[in-house]
């Protein structure tokens, strides 16, 4: 053991830390009892009075802050890993809608293109048939000749009658 | 069901560029015919068969004999030809193609002569008869038909 110095034997004295025998041997080594009793009484005063004014203030919502502290320290000590990403912002325009969109569209454009078509009303019956626009006969092969167009009713054929053409040896019929 | 979707579409498409492949690929016969009065006709070319009791009630002749024929399949209707016997030749000018059929300039030749010119407008629907000189005792007949 070492030797305590006065000043350690003091502080022991003044905490009530000494033993009996150092006590009593401390207290019988002071040259004014009485001046350190009072030093001792004013220390303890001081004291009481510190460890009354330096309390922690007790907390209005201790649960409060002690959750906010835990999920704090539960979020700082979580691996990076482990902790929640973000959700990508999903869209409804997705690949596959679009391309179902696209293809419905063209169906129905189709499908209406193909009724209107249809439904267009039926042009003049004689767009549908043969039409002589002009006619011009030689006037050298027939001077007399006339032209007339006619149709027939059953089977729609058009005739371009040509009348006064010179008539010609049966040699000409040769293929 | 995208599977069937695409499938009718591209089904659609196929139909439509057929019609326009079929329509490109019309023929038109063009023959020179002689109407006579015979004892015993002959049946008349087989693309004379749908309108020959009309021809026959018209020119009041009972055969029809070829004697030059042509049949042209056109593309863009801006196409040219002949058909010839041995004295006479009908030119042919396609000048376009119209909504169902096309526009033509007719110049029938005696040898080397032009007998008639006309332009027409010739139709599926409908085919053209054209009443040229007397031959002998028959008839010459140009007859036009898209098929």
């Amino acid at each position: 053991m070492f030797m305590k110095t006065f000043e350690e034997k003091w502080t022991a004295w003044l905490d009530d830390e000494l033993s009996e025998s150092e006590r009593a041997e401390f207290e019988a080594a002071l040259e004014d009892r009485a001046a350190a009793e009072a030093e001792k009484n004013r220390a303890r005063k001081l004291g009481a009075l510190l460890k009354e004014q330096l309390q922690p203030r007790a907390m209005g919502n201790e649960d409060f802050f002690h959750h906010q502290l835990r999920e704090r320290i539960e979020r700082e000590t979580a691996p990076p890993a482990a902790r929640p990403t973000p959700a990508l912002r999903e869209t409804w325009w997705s690949i596959r809608r679009l391309l179902w969109l696209g293809a419905t569209s063209l169906a129905v454009f189709a499908v209406c293109t193909f009724f209107v078509v249809r439904e267009q009303p039926a042009p003049n019956q004689s767009e549908y048939l043969t039409q002589i626009l002009n006619s011009r006969v030689d006037p050298g092969e027939g001077p007399d000749a006339t032209v007339s167009i006619f149709q027939t009713k059953d089977d729609r054929v058009t005739v371009l009658w040509v009348d006064g053409l010179k008539s010609l040896p049966s040699e000409y019929a040769t293929k | 069901m995208p599977r069937r979707l695409f499938s009718a579409l591209l089904g659609l498409v196929f139909l439509l560029a057929a019609s326009e492949k079929a329509r490109a690929g019309e023929n038109v016969w063009s023959g020179l015919v002689v109407a006579t009065n015979v004892a015993k006709p002959e049946p008349p070319p087989a693309e004379m068969h749908r309108f020959e009791g009309t021809l026959k009630r018209t020119f009041g002749y009972n055969q029809f004999a070829l004697i030059g024929q042509s049949r042209k399949a056109l593309q863009n209707g801006e196409e040219n030809w002949l058909a010839a016997s041995k004295h006479f030749s009908l030119h042919v000018d396609a000048r376009g193609a119209l909504r169902d059929g096309y526009r033509l300039n007719l110049q029938l030749f005696q040898d080397r002569h032009v007998l008639l010119e006309t332009d027409a407008t010739l139709t599926k629907s409908s085919p053209l008869v054209i009443k040229g000189p007397q031959v002998g005792a028959g008839q010459l007949l140009l007859l036009l038909i898209v098929q």
